[in-house]
């Protein structure tokens, strides 16, 4: 490792080093809000740092590589590992959590995923994959003597050891078959017509498993909604949006390229994202925990981003990416206000306790209402382009089936998406949730909700962004 | 005129967004003040209305656009912002205009959450004009799919009892309807940019557009999924009567008034002139299923006990008529067609008015259970009987000019259709009559509130009792502002 190298990897370096900091100074200051803000400020200057300061090489030993693509990946984690922090200080002091822990565990996490998806070997990637789920085990029992959280702690971590030892013996079988841990390498090695091919393809099946796990994908998906449920919620916000992009993310790059390995992958993807989306769907529907529902809500996106997966190439890779951010900033922003509705009593997640919350919260409700009908891809919101995008995408690159079951999907998200806005504004007197929010909570929420319907009515700016980055 | 014609100023732009700002002054400056939010929404209408009026004016029967605006907008896929105004959409953005100043005053006593009430009302009137004015396929799609989340909201949260039901029940049948809409969109967008390697949204560009039988026969039948919805066509329309039952009164009026207008404007802007040979090749079958809507409504209106819920099949019925006058595809019947919708929207406008009025009244909506109201409300059963007749097809009245013109159309191409129409009307004198009788005379219904029509009120059915009128006697201003459109609609259409 070289100057160059360190260089290049300085965003990476800045969130490990913030975030030990914060957890050495935690140990003195016990001050959870300042530790929270200074924790953001760190993610902040690193995103601005991938984002405005030249890396000196793009290639970092072999492992990671410091391409636009990257680097605007890094930028979309700090963001939104920022986010999370900022709007987490109200909750944090309500449960009594360990501020400067937990800011500092954000930063691992935010680390972790900067590395997985600006890594080019399974080593790399394996890192980065670790240091993200560690830190994740640890977020989302964060709240003690809460058995809800005790158990999606436990089942994230059961899953999350079992998704590790697949990725393991994949990545092991994948260099058997191919010699190499650089990931074009080991996907283009699969193309030809060796005696070791089959072995390959084993060791691409079990990483797909293991990436299944990650993502949620069907049938991978059974721990999510118990996980977002007893999670604190800004946690599930962060799995539910950084932590599952960075996975896809990583993988982007690979589907660009052509050719039977790929192709064989592509077949198996195909067939899991539809079932990814069916099921996803049907399984939203009789949720009455909002928590559950945004659950299942992932699964499904998951599913529609596969798609951009499959169609790869050009306009696959601009979908994907556009598609990632506004799914991000909305279910972040839905998550986010589950956060600010919680109360010394704890969080309200059935749709029974929303009922009325309109008329004491007009502002919260409302933007609610955007985040859930962007997710449901309704117009003049983000959500929309981005659906719009992606199956514009789809029939182009001649997987129109993929499509209409993308459309049929959305039709049915109507009536889950629908459920919880209704509650909201029924006009029965609210019986929970008194707080006022607190105003870094609005000023983070505000923002997201003002994107969504900015870009809903003038998505050129970022669809040129992420024409600009695509590998 | 030509000095207004030859500015560049964005006037469709400003008409277009005015109600939108207003929407965003009422959740300003109505968040604490109910009575604000209500000025202002009311004053945001009427502003929009004059705009509207001297649009309306300034048209000259001459062919081709009177205003036009065109920007580029998302350039990554070829989406312009693309606005128009013709004879056609000024006639109908006048009524829209029209008819959301009345729904404010309608709702003048809305008291839960006045402030999002009338801002929803003002959007809901954004997106109407919106897709009267656009040009550009995906723009059109937006303030389509806008016109859903107010209406929806309108009726989920301030509606009756059953209203999540019916909400949900109109976002989907409409949802369903708009994405196969979407998704002939877009195909046709890229069959469009493979053949000339230009990816575009612009109606006039993707007319030019070569298919075979089959694609167009898809692409038109996705179009129409989307438009006979909205209008609705029976067997489409199951969601209409629950959003009109379970609705506020507001909701009412704008759904009958700008909502079902919208469906019949989209097959006359776009599915005909896009698909000129499918469309005609299907017109048969829209015309059997526009002549079954016509008595099925109107016998199902005939069982009804909720008079509001008889309005609502009373709306269905009009509208087969309306979609009748389209199947005959001749320069009469068309206009014919959207005299009717005109005519209709301003009579069911006032139906649904009064309807709202007794029930505050009354407490009711039951025909058995009111009745005598001639006695106790003598000016409010006035103007009931008036739009009653009117709906009914009195001659010199707003609904008889639109039918003639329809009849007099479909009887050139097919007198068949035409004689079963004629049918039709009878059995619509059917219900209204019944409608009539049990409401106004019968045994006193004692109503809990004496009171007969207040300022307010009169304000509101004394415009509507004068066009009915004025449109009976004397629909040729409105007629000559469609003719030269109408006409030049039914040539891209390609004469049968």
């Amino acid at each position: 490792m070289n100057l160059e190298s360190l260089h290049s990897l300085l965003p990476q370096i800045l969130l490990a080093l913030g975030s030990t900091a914060i957890l050495l100074g935690g140990a003195w200051v016990r001050n959870r809000r300042l530790w929270l803000i200074v924790g953001a400020l760190v993610a902040v200057v690193a995103a601005l740092v991938a984002a405005f300061v030249d890396p000196a090489r793009i290639d970092i030993l072999g492992m990671y590589s410091a391409t636009a693509y990257a680097r605007f990946c890094t930028v979309l984690w700090c963001l939104t590992v920022a986010a999370t922090l900022l709007i987490s200080c109200r909750y944090v002091d309500l449960f009594r959590f360990g501020g400067g822990e937990y800011a500092s565990l954000m930063l691992f996490a935010a680390a972790g995923m900067s590395l997985l998806s600006s890594a080019t070997s399974f080593v790399g990637l394996f890192l980065g994959l670790e240091v993200l789920t560690l830190a994740l085990y640890v977020l989302i029992a964060f709240r003690q003597g809460d058995s809800r959280g005790a158990e999606a702690g436990m089942k994230y971590l059961v899953f999350g050891a079992v998704a590790t030892a697949f990725l393991a013996f994949g990545i092991a079988l994948i260099y058997a078959a191919t010699g190499t841990f650089n990931l074009e390498a080991a996907a283009a090695g699969l193309q030809t017509e060796e005696g070791l091919r089959p072995l390959g393809l084993a060791g691409w099946a079990l990483l797909l498993v293991a990436i299944g796990f990650k993502i949620s994908l069907v049938p991978f998906h059974l721990w999510t909604p118990d996980v977002y449920q007893g999670a604190p919620a800004p946690v599930s916000g962060l799995l539910a949006t950084a932590a599952k992009g960075a996975v896809l993310a990583a993988f982007l790059p690979l589907l660009v390229m052509t050719g039977e390995g790929v192709a064989d992958i592509r077949n198996v993807l195909w067939l899991l994202a539809i079932a990814t989306m069916l099921v996803g769907t049907f399984a939203a529907l009789p949720q009455t925990n909002i928590k559950r529902m945004l659950a299942y809500s992932s699964v499904v996106h998951m599913g529609y981003l596969l798609i951009a997966l499959i169609v790869a190439g050009d306009e696959g890779s601009r979908a994907l990416l556009f598609y990632m951010v506004v799914y991000t900033l909305a279910t972040f922003g839905a998550f986010g206000i589950v956060t600010t509705f919680a109360d010394e009593n704890g969080e309200i997640q059935e749709y029974d306790d929303l009922r009325g919350l309109a008329t004491l919260h007009p502002r919260r409700s409302a933007m609610l209402s955007v985040f859930l009908l962007s997710l449901t891809g309704i117009p003049p919101l983000a959500g929309f382009f981005a659906k719009f995008g992606l199956f514009q995408a789809a029939f182009r690159g001649g997987y129109a089936e993929l499509a209409v079951v993308g459309v049929i999907a959305s039709i049915i998200s109507v009536y889950y998406y629908l459920r919880p806005i209704i509650a909201l504004y029924s006009p029965e007197p609210a019986v929970v949730c008194r707080e006022v929010a607190a105003q870094s909570e609005t000023l983070v929420l505000v923002g997201c909700a003002a994107i969504i319907l900015f870009l809903g009515v003038y998505p050129a700016p970022l669809l040129t962004l992420v024409g600009l980055v695509i590998p | 005129m030509t000095a207004i014609m030859a500015t560049d100023f964005p006037l469709l732009s400003l008409l277009l967004f005015t109600p939108l700002a207003g929407a965003l002054m009422c959740l300003v400056i109505g968040a604490a003040n109910g009575t604000n939010a209500r000025w202002v929404a009311l004053i945001t209408a009427g502003i929009v209305f004059v705009l509207s009026l001297v649009l309306c004016l300034l048209q000259t029967p001459a062919a081709g656009w009177l205003l036009y605006e065109d920007y580029s907008w998302i350039e990554n896929f070829g989406i312009r912002y693309t606005l128009g105004l013709d004879g056609l959409s000024s006639v109908l953005i006048l009524l829209t205009a029209f008819l959301q100043v009345l729904a404010v005053l309608v709702s003048w006593r809305q008291n839960h959450a006045p402030a999002i009430f009338f801002a929803l009302l003002l959007i809901l009137e954004t997106a109407a004009i919106g897709v009267l004015l656009a040009l550009d396929l995906i723009l059109f799609y937006l303030f389509w799919e806008l016109m859903l989340i107010p209406m929806f909201f309108l009726i989920g949260v301030w509606g009756y009892k059953r209203r999540f039901y019916a909400a949900v029940k109109f976002f989907l049948f409409t949802l369903i309807g708009s994405l196969c809409l979407l998704l002939a969109v877009i195909s046709l967008y890229l069959l469009h940019g493979e053949q000339t390697g230009v990816y575009t949204f612009a109606l006039e560009a993707l007319k030019q557009t070569e298919l075979s039988g089959t694609q167009e026969l898809i692409f038109f039948l996705c179009f129409m999924a989307a438009f006979v919805v909205k209008v609705p066509l029976f067997p489409f329309h199951s969601w209409l009567p629950d959003a009109h039952a379970e609705g506020p009164a507001a909701g009412s009026v704008d759904l009958a008034g700008l909502l079902l207008k919208t469906g019949v404007y989209g097959m006359i802007r776009f599915a005909f002139p896009l698909f000129p040979v499918a469309a005609q090749k299907t017109m048969p079958i829209l015309a059997v299923l526009a002549l079954v809507g016509l008595f099925y409504a109107a016998w199902v209106a005939f069982q009804q006990i909720d008079i509001k819920r008889i309005v609502a099949y009373s709306s269905i019925s009009h509208m087969g008529f309306v979609i009748l006058g389209l199947a005959a595809w001749n320069q009469t019947a068309w206009e014919g067609s959207v005299l009717l919708m005109v005519n209709h929207a301003v009579t069911t406008a006032g139906l649904f008015a009064v309807v709202a009025m007794i029930e505050q009244r009354t407490g009711t909506r039951a025909l058995d259970q009111l009745g005598g109201m001639w006695k106790s409300h003598p000016n409010m059963s006035a103007f009931f009987l008036l739009f009653c007749m009117a709906s009914l097809g009195l001659p010199g009245l707003a609904n008889f000019a639109g039918e003639i013109l329809i009849l007099i159309g479909v009887f050139t191409v097919k007198p068949l259709w035409a004689i079963i129409a004629v049918v039709g009307i009878l059995f619509s004198a059917v219900y209204t009559l019944r409608l009539v009788q049990g409401t106004l005379w019968g045994s006193s219904c004692e109503p809990h509130d004496k009171q007969d029509l207040v300022p307010r009120e009169w304000l509101v059915l004394i415009p509507l009792a004068v066009l009915v009128v004025l449109l009976g006697c004397y629909p040729q201003p409105v007629l000559e502002l469609l003719r030269e459109p109408v006409s030049s609609l039914l040539m891209s259409g390609g004469l049968p």
